[in-house]
């Protein structure tokens, strides 16, 4: 069993990872313990509102590379640890029958070399599952420069991976990542990828990242413009298969003269993500949303934004609004519009029904009618009683971190 | 009316036979406060009734029955009379409502049965199970609604090879596997004797949430939302 001081160091150094997500792999029990739970699953939630899906946990924090931004940079001063394979596949365990986790989340810092800790890591994963019989999730983190084989073989028994881009220009990553680079971050997850098709279309046995790939950038350490991120994130998403990209609102732990003092800014972070969601569920494109050198509105949330711009679009009538278009509407999300498409199929829907199908009326009033009633303010209004309404929802209910039960439920009626 | 009925399938169907006409029905298996005046029927099962009601509303809806389960479940003092007002309408309808959410009687099953399926979803993370000294795995909840045994084939699939008992503390029943097959009891208070190891891979779990958190980003507003403190009970890290 691993002692409580090594796991504490391992877990410090892991915590900002802000990935938690256990969904998206179907992976069935093979007579032994766990298996994949396609929706994902939290096992608590911690004091700062994030979820507690997996073992989150570093196999080393004993860095020879010098990442600027991060505290297990080889030059700070910090309280080193390892943990071997064995122990950190008996915590799984252990923590999982007891229903604790629903798998691991193993990374490491760059120990001793990246082939050595992709290896480490890779032997860790082969016996969780050989040897311990493990199938639940299991997400590892890759290792720049490490050889491409051991990341191959590894991802036979991962469900995902994750390379983090970290910065979003090479130009950054030069400067805060000096040992990391763009092609070493990019070029394997593009490897995988492929190989993640190959295996597919050879209906191959067994599995290869049956949950994909996700990654993660750090916001507000580098002068990076939001719409250049978005750019990014979009073309990882279409081009390169991802499945999540993450957004880390910078948090200074380290001081350099590079690095901002303040921190990133965590409503920006909670508009990346809004306007990642759009992307993906909602049928935006990056460029529809803000141009390349600019930044989101904190004023309003991104839909909203891109609504009162194109209010010649606006009102629209629940009651023949096609799909695509209520989930435009402000306010209407996924869920709500697809409530709608139902309803309205047996009768004429009025704001009463609106109201009692508990579709948030706050925002989407201004622009919607229902049989014909329009509810909402004129033009010249809209906006100031919208932007009241944003400051008070993000006093009181910003979501700092992609949890995805809290996007959804924040941010899921968009 | 008020009809009193034994919270069973069966009498439910009956119940609903029995109410049709009447055009404000309210249907309890629990303590309702009655009314100067007002008349009761107390509801026996007829079997005979309510299995051709059930088939019946079968032909109208296949998928009904798995609503009714739901809706009997719910811990909500006015299931009866919700999942009554439901059934009527697909009765008086003859056809599935499920989608009519123009309509109160269905947006207020909806919202019951979702209330239970959601409390399904979280337990399958909020459960914690202890290890026994036989290596038997021990879980006590106290769900709001009647769930436990809906807890089984989740829990089964991913421990075949365990011995696991889940325990409603509250409506003291049990839902047992014994690494082949599954039963249900009555279990009033359980005796449990823990394994020589419980306690330290408690102390370990204690230690990760603990370091896994981050201080300076406190929102406990947030995580009492996600995880309601009636939740807390058996939960190592939460004490
Ligand atoms: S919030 Fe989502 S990602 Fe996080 S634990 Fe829950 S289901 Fe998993
Ligand atoms: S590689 Fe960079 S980011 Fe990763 S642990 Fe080392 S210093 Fe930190």
């Amino acid at each position: 069993m691993i002692d409580e001081a090594r796991l504490k160091i391992l877990v410090e150094s892991a915590k900002f990872d802000v990935s938690c997500s256990s969904s998206g792999s179907g992976r069935r029990n093979e007579g032994g313990v766990g298996n994949g739970y396609a929706s994902g699953c939290c096992h608590s939630f911690t004091p700062d509102g994030r979820c507690i899906s997996l073992l989150k946990m570093l196999l080393s924090n004993d860095c020879i590379f010098a990442c600027k931004y991060c505290m297990n940079r080889c030059d700070a001063d910090m309280p080193r640890a390892s943990a071997t394979p064995d122990e950190v596949c008996s915590l799984v365990m252990d923590f999982y029958k007891r229903n604790y986790i629903e798998g691991l989340f193993l990374s490491s810092a760059v120990h001793v070399s990246p082939d050595y800790t992709m290896e480490q890591l890779y032997l860790t994963v082969k016996k969780l599952r050989t040897e311990y019989n493990f199938h639940g999730y299991i997400h590892v983190k890759g290792i720049p420069h490490a050889d491409a084989e051991i990341v191959r073989k590894t991802a036979l028994y991962a469900d995902r991976m994750s390379y983090n881009i970290e910065l979003p220009s090479e130009r950054s990553l030069k400067l805060l990542a000096p040992q990391k680079s763009r092609e070493s971050l990019l070029l394997p997850m593009a490897r995988l990828q492929r190989e993640r098709l190959e295996f597919k279309e050879e209906k191959r046995k067994g599995y290869f990242l049956p949950a994909g790939q996700t990654t993660q950038m750090i916001v507000g350490a580098s002068p990076e413009k939001d719409g250049a991120i978005l750019r990014l994130s979009q073309g990882l998403y279409r081009k390169n298969g991802l499945k999540r990209v993450y957004y880390s609102a910078y948090v200074p732990v380290v001081h350099d003269s590079l690095l901002p003092e303040l921190p990133g800014g965590a409503l920006r972070e909670h508009r990346l993500y809004q306007a990642d969601w759009l992307l993906r569920f909602y049928g935006f494109d990056a460029e529809e949303l803000l141009p390349e050198d600019g930044n989101l509105s904190l004023e309003f949330d991104p839909k909203c934004a891109w609504a009162l711009a194109h209010m010649e679009l606006f009102p629209v009538e629940v009651n023949r609004a096609p799909l695509e278009v209520l989930l435009r509407v402000p306010g209407i999300g996924a869920r709500s519009a697809q409530r709608i498409l139902d309803a309205r199929r047996f009768t004429k829907l009025t704001f009463e029904h609106l109201k009692k199908m508990r579709v948030v009326l706050k925002r989407a009033r201004h622009f919607i009618t229902a049989s014909g009633k329009f509810y909402g303010a004129n033009e010249r209004a809209v906006r100031g009683l919208l932007a009241a309404e944003e400051s008070k929802s993000n006093a009181v209910q910003m979501s700092l971190f992609p949890n995805e039960t809290a996007l959804s439920a924040l941010t899921g009626e968009l | 009316m008020i009809y009193f009925y034994d919270g069973t399938k069966e009498a439910f169907l009956t119940a609903l036979l029995l109410s049709y006409d009447d055009p404000l029905p309210v249907l309890t298996s629990g303590n309702c406060q009655l009314a100067l005046g007002q008349r009761t029927v107390f509801v026996r099962a007829d079997a005979e009734k309510a299995q051709k009601a059930e088939r019946r509303l079968l032909s109208i809806d296949k998928d009904c029955m798995r609503d009714l389960d739901l809706l009997l479940r719910s811990g909500d003092a006015d299931k009866d009379t919700v999942a009554l007002g439901y059934f009527r309408m697909i009765a008086k309808r003859q056809r599935p409502v499920r989608e009519m959410l123009g309509e109160d009687d269905v947006l207020s099953a909806e919202n019951h049965i979702r209330r239970v399926t959601f409390e399904i979803h979280r337990m399958k993370g909020f459960l914690r199970f202890m290890e026994c000294a036989s290596g038997a795995l021990y879980a006590p909840i106290v769900p709001d609604n009647d769930i436990c045994d809906l807890l089984v084939p989740h829990f089964r699939s991913r421990l075949p090879m365990y011995f696991f008992v889940i325990h409603d503390v509250k409506r003291k029943k049990a839902a047992v596997y014994d690494g082949e097959h599954t039963f249900f009891a009555p279990l009033g208070e359980a005796e449990v004797v823990l394994s020589a190891d419980e306690a330290a891979w408690q102390r370990l779990w204690k230690e990760y949430y603990a370091s896994v958190n981050i201080p300076s980003r406190e929102r406990l507003k947030q995580m009492r939302g996600y995880m309601p403190v009636r939740y807390w009970k058996f939960m190592p890290e939460k004490h």
